[in-house]
């Protein structure tokens, strides 16, 4: 039986929710050479939902009530349309600039969705298009022929993958690849020494934490158990790690100790009361105070995964299970996930005791770090959420006046650090590297480097290299950073960020205004973009590209796993969420 | 794997024939193994491991999973320092550590001679399973023959159509990421080799005269299987099973190289170098010394395994 149900579990891709709808093997995702599209030469304006959500809507019987920034999405022609807001948001055009909310065709949407053949086939707008996925070794992706803005000067670009940073600097040595994401801590000074590759250093703009679940979602999880419902536990962990000896040990140059949560280069980030010093006394003494006077049994969960806050996974996960046994007499297991599932775990609220996460900035903002962890959004990952944290949080996204933002954000911070729903570890610094003929080749701090805008020599295609496979490419329901950059070399938003920098630039919108209260924005659409399968862009596009990750009832409100976590987390909420 | 073991028919004698001279019959057996070139190789190669493993605690300088900057050895050390040992020259000013150290302060001398009792743990358990379940299913197909042999085998053959490897990540998939876990589905994979040699043997040895015999004489079935023709149908399984634990030790380490197997920062092999690969150019000494110490294992098992089957099978003997 077992070998039977492990073969259909194998068949089935790994029966975990990040398993491919498209299966194995090459996937066909040429949407360029489909059906040409044929117009039906007339326009009618969508709005969703027909009529702008009551904003004050405390719930019902069936849904929850409302606490998300969209009141309604309107066309109001071709190429305008309108987002009228419940209260104002001082981050909107850094928000929709973000790859989530990249615009899909109309079409594409209805017909692929369902079908999950999104996940494979995006049909965007950007300056490539794909042409194969070949699960588990590559990604192939074309110039866009009809793409609006300047053309690539390469014809292809392929993306493929090593979780081993070793086996990505030999390819570069090999120049069987022209440039590699996040090199080992410990080959950047041979990189520096080969003449061939050149170091592009990133920014940390990213944080490394240990998380916390004060109560999980497992069924049948005895939540009077959980050592980690009680504060002082938490809080005595935060003590009881010395994030020093991490940074110092498995971090490269650059990197230094998170004094909150925010790496501090952001407007406001680094208000409120610094993290807790390292000190074992004081936090054995706080766990003995708490019932933990011998310590607890607990299991570290991780995925072995690079990333830039995170460049040597397993080994920080025994750093930090010999510091919990050594300062706390706490034994912890480690437990190594595969990425996906991981990722689906931990937004799902499954995962129980110690895990060790991190966040890459999207945009540089307080909202992008500090919403989509505890927001009123936010998904489950530490369980029940902290009141005093949403409410913070939320005048701070919603205050025109940096006085008040600030105000909010010192909260905010003071309240992290009394509740510890994560210990923040360290802000890491990374790299990309290229062989040195490359032109153009960059380091964006948001870790969305763009490639079209690239020169590999003189050949006709460039190959990229990063730590893992994207899950998906609908990245409206992904929050995985490997297939956000995917994404990103396909798909556009309204706005999108500078190249190598954080700025938001206009994209497929031409200029997005704001009426003075800040809760109307009207945003006037490039004219002239097709979609790669030839439909013409439009504001139906943009309303539904919204529409199915805001409204749960919406029939398209499908995505992968369904969670559009970045949604959520970065406006607020749900349209039409159950009840409880 | 079982084809290539031949049947041995020479050795399969009535044991109500030559009950007094059993025990000579074993020590020429040994005797004959230990005039095998390989097979010494193998006993000294496998003797010096298990000694290592059996007093692991006593050779090893350091715990396993003893941090070295920690009590009682709070010793200043460098992460990934290479091998020192002061006797071949290396700076008396440095801690001694004759494989380095790696990148969480862990002695790898220590560990790999912790993860010899690890892997040989792992390997005799692993084929020990699957010797007696493969045993049990090819005994009872090949005596009972008919629609009981057809089901059991056609389910061997299932199992057999798979790659070993593959299969077992399949059910580490399903029950679970562990070193118990990657025993079992390595130990269910390994089942059907043992199976289909069992059942060749019964169904030669059940056929001949004793048996026959033996059934005229009103033994039951169950007496005649366990008691007549197991006994004469076990040496194979032993030349499969001694080439098969090396196989089994590679496989679990496989496992553990790929976090299937035994997680960190448990000392076994395949996990050590799993958990170090990315430091093969910047410190090989971690990924190096398991290396060899698996390889070496895996090679004395080998030679052991071919010179019990040189010196038992009858057409390589004269």
């Amino acid at each position: 039986m077992i070998v039977a149900l492990g073969l259909v579990v194998a068949a089935c891709g790994g029966g975990g929710p990040s398993a491919s709808a498209s299966g194995t093997g090459a996937v066909p995702t040429d949407v360029a050479s489909e059906e040409p599209f044929e117009s039906s030469g007339t326009f009618e304006p969508m709005a969703w939902p027909e009529e702008p959500m009551d904003c004050s809507f405390e719930g019902d019987d069936t849904h929850a009530a409302y606490n998300g920034e969209f009141a309604q999405i309107r066309a109001v022609d071709e190429s305008t349309v309108e987002f009228e807001l419940c209260y104002a948001d001082v981050s909107f055009l850094q928000k929709i600039a973000f790859s989530s909310f990249n615009i899909h065709d109309t079409a594409s949407l209805e017909n692929d969705m369902e079908n999950h053949r999104i996940l494979a086939r995006p049909n965007g707008t950007g300056p490539f298009m794909i042409t194969e996925w070949s699960r588990g070794d590559h990604i192939t992706m074309v110039r866009n022929p009809n793409y609006w803005g300047e053309a690539p000067a390469f014809e292809s670009l392929e993306f493929r993958w090593s979780v081993d940073s070793a086996q990505r600097f030999v390819e570069l040595q090999a120049g069987t690849v022209d440039g590699i994401d996040n090199p080992g801590p410990d080959d950047f000074a041979a990189i520096e020494g080969d003449s061939n590759l050149t170091l592009y250093e990133r920014e940390g703009l990213n944080t490394f934490y240990v998380g916390f679940n004060n109560n999980p979602k497992i069924e049948g999880f005895d939540n009077s158990t959980n050592p980690f419902a009680n504060e002082d536990v938490r809080r005595a962990v935060a003590m009881g790690i010395d994030r020093q000896q991490i940074v110092d040990n498995f971090y490269p140059e650059g990197s230094e100790v998170a004094s909150h949560f925010v790496p501090c280069a952001i407007e406001f980030a680094c208000t409120g009361d610094e993290w807790y010093e390292f000190d074992p006394e004081a936090a054995r003494q706080l766990l003995a105070d708490a019932g933990f006077p011998d310590g607890f049994s607990t299991t570290i969960h991780l995925r072995d995964v690079v990333r830039g806050y995170l460049p040597n996974p397993t080994q920080v996960a025994t750093e930090l299970q010999t510091q919990l046994r050594e300062n706390l007499n706490i034994e912890a297991a480690i437990d190594v996930q595969e990425s996906g599932t991981f990722i689906d775990n931990s937004d799902g609220g499954l995962l129980d005791g110690i895990h060790l996460l991190g966040w890459g900035a999207d945009y540089p903002d307080n909202t992008n770090f500090l919403d989509y962890h505890f927001g009123g959004g936010a998904s489950d990952q530490f369980g029940d959420k902290f009141d005093d944290i949403v409410e913070a949080l939320r005048v701070g996204a919603t205050s025109p006046e940096d006085a008040d933002r600030e105000a909010a954000y010192v909260e905010a911070n003071n309240a992290i650090r009394e509740h510890v729903p994560m210990v923040p570890i360290a802000h890491g610094g990374s790299a990309t590297v290229f062989q040195a003929d490359v032109e153009n080749a960059h380091a964006s701090p948001l870790s969305n480097e763009q490639f079209a805008v690239m020169v590999p020599g003189d050949r006709d295609q460039l190959v990229w290299m990063q730590n893992a496979e994207p899950i998906g490419l609908y990245c409206a329901d992904e929050s995985d950073g490997e297939s956000l950059r995917a994404c990103e070399q396909m798909n556009e938003s309204l706005y999108a960020y500078e190249v190598g920098g954080t700025a938001a630039e206009p994209a497929l919108a031409t200029e997005c205004t704001t009426n003075d209260e800040g809760t109307l924005w009207t945003c006037s659409l490039r004219e002239g973009v097709t979609f790669h399968n030839g439909a013409p862009f439009d504001a139906n596009d943009v309303v539904l590209s919204y529409a199915v990750q805001w409204d749960v009832e919406h029939p398209l409100h499908i995505g992968r796993d369904g969670s559009f976590t970045y949604f959520s987390a970065l406006f607020g909420g749900f349209l039409n969420s159950p009840a409880e | 794997m079982s084809g290539q073991v031949p049947a041995l028919d020479v050795k399969t004698v009535d044991p109500t024939l030559v009950a007094g001279h059993r025990s000579s019959l074993w020590r020429d057996t040994l005797r004959g193994i230990l005039r095998q070139r390989s097979a010494q190789a193998g006993v000294v190669i496998l003797g010096f491991l298990l000694l290592i493993a059996v007093f692991a605690n006593v050779v090893a300088p350091f715990g396993s999973e003893q941090d070295l900057r920690y009590p009682p050895i709070s010793e200043q050390v460098n992460r990934l320092a290479p091998p020192c040992i002061h006797l071949l020259g290396c700076d008396t000013s440095l801690p001694q550590h004759a494989f380095g150290v790696d990148g969480n302060f862990f002695d790898v001398f220590s560990r790999v001679v912790y993860g010899a009792r690890i892997s040989l743990f792992v390997g005799f358990v692993t084929v020990g399973f699957a010797i007696v379940i493969g045993t049990l299913i090819g005994a009872v197909a090949g005596y009972a023959g008919g629609w009981v042999d057809n089901l059991f085998m056609r389910l061997m053959d299932v199992v057999l159509s798979f790659p070993s490897l593959i299969l077992a990540i399949a059910i580490v998939t399903v029950i679970g990421s562990g070193l118990i876990q990657a025993q079992l589905a390595i130990g269910i994979v390994a089942i059907p080799i043992y199976a289909r040699l069992m059942r060749a043997s019964v169904l030669s040895i059940k056929e001949r005269d004793f048996v026959v015999a033996s059934r005229a004489l009103g033994e039951s079935d169950r007496g005649i299987l366990f008691r007549r023709i197991l006994p004469n149908a076990l040496t194979p399984l032993i030349v499969q099973g001694t080439l098969g634990i090396g196989g089994a030790v590679l496989e679990v380490a496989a496992l553990s190289f790929l976090g299937l197997g035994a997680q960190p920062p448990t000392a076994e092999w395949g996990s050590m170098i799993g958990l170090n690969r990315n430091f093969i150019f910047n410190a090989p000494h971690l990924i190096i010394f398991p290396g060899i110490a698996l390889s070496l294992t895996v090679l004395g098992f080998n030679l052991l395994g071919d010179g019990i089957r040189d010196a038992l099978d009858p057409r390589l003997n004269r």
